[in-house]
């Protein structure tokens, strides 16, 4: 289960409307590897993963990942509480404003609605753990990409805060991915679906 | 710590140090998921710890709950009270 507690993890303060960074960051709620995809993929994988400090490290990282899905969130909502009309029909914003008016919804930079397939849960360990490793890196690269695009330091603060805690995850992920090599069965070279093998044989 | 709570703090400058603890705290925790053999990791999560639950004690008395259990008043709901996290007023 999972508390509220309410607070960001760290501060969002924009104080000038941008609906063009609006329009971008939006990738890092509901993109191809925003902070949607990355709490629901890890907190997913936690089932099939039979190491227990693997599982603590999915749990917690996912769990964190939420925290920044809400700065997302946050980032969103402080680039349009006061957008006037013209602002908005003057940008590309407009768009999404027809569809959503200035509410939160999870979509790509390019429109594309959020797609369940960034949750990429395979149910084996090595599958699932390089997956992670690229998501974070692929996460990282996003937000690189957007601080090329962003002119506000309000913006720029928790956007540098966010892509820090990718590359922090990689490093957990690297962890978790040795510990996975370490206690794997020494005659199972080719690192091979230990999560259900050793099951189905007995 | 150095950061010693006192009834002159703010709240926003209290809620920046929950944050800052917190953020320690994040850290240490996803360490030891990965090294949990690890004394001097686990000492630091204790000092972390105890700090932390000394500033969240002193930010729930004085400013309002962090959990809607911490909600301290039986005279009324001061959970809904404030501005939420994502307004920009929570975070002046």
């Amino acid at each position: 289960m999972w508390i509220y507690e309410r607070k960001l993890q760290y501060p969002v303060r924009i104080r000038r409307s941008n609906p063009r960074l609006a329009s971008v960051i939006i990738s890092q709620l509901g993109g191809p590897d925003g902070e949607l995809g990355a709490s629901m993929r890890y907190l997913n994988q936690r089932y099939s993963m039979p190491n227990r400090n693997i599982a603590g490290i999915l749990t917690d990282v996912g769990t964190e990942e939420l925290a920044h899905l809400e700065i997302v969130g946050a980032i969103l909502h402080q680039l349009t509480a006061n957008l006037s009309e013209e602002e908005i029909a003057k940008s590309f914003f407009a768009a999404y404003f027809t569809d959503h008016t200035v509410g939160v919804y999870p979509q790509g930079a390019d429109g594309t609605p959020f797609n369940a397939r960034a949750f990429a849960v395979k149910g084996d360990v090595f599958a699932d753990l390089n997956e992670d490793l690229a998501a974070e890196q692929k996460a990282r690269v996003t937000y690189d990409n957007l601080l090329r695009l962003i002119d506000d330091p309000d913006v720029a603060d928790p956007i540098r805060f966010l892509r820090e805690r990718e590359v922090v995850h990689y490093q957990r992920f690297g962890d978790a991915l040795r510990i996975a090599q370490d206690n794997a069965d020494c005659k199972n070279f080719y690192a091979i679906n230990p999560a259900f093998d050793p099951r189905r044989k007995g | 710590m150095t950061n010693q709570p006192n009834p002159q703090n703010r709240p926003a400058e209290l809620l920046d140090m929950i944050q800052k603890i917190d953020f320690a705290l994040v850290e240490t925790i996803l360490y030891l998921d990965a090294y949990p053999d690890n004394r001097q990791a686990l000492v630091f999560y204790h000092k972390l710890l105890t700090e932390r639950t000394r500033l969240a004690e002193q930010y729930e008395k004085n400013v309002g709950p962090l959990t809607a259990t911490a909600n301290r008043s039986t005279a009324s709901w001061n959970w809904t009270k404030a501005p939420w996290p994502w307004e920009l007023a929570a975070n002046c």
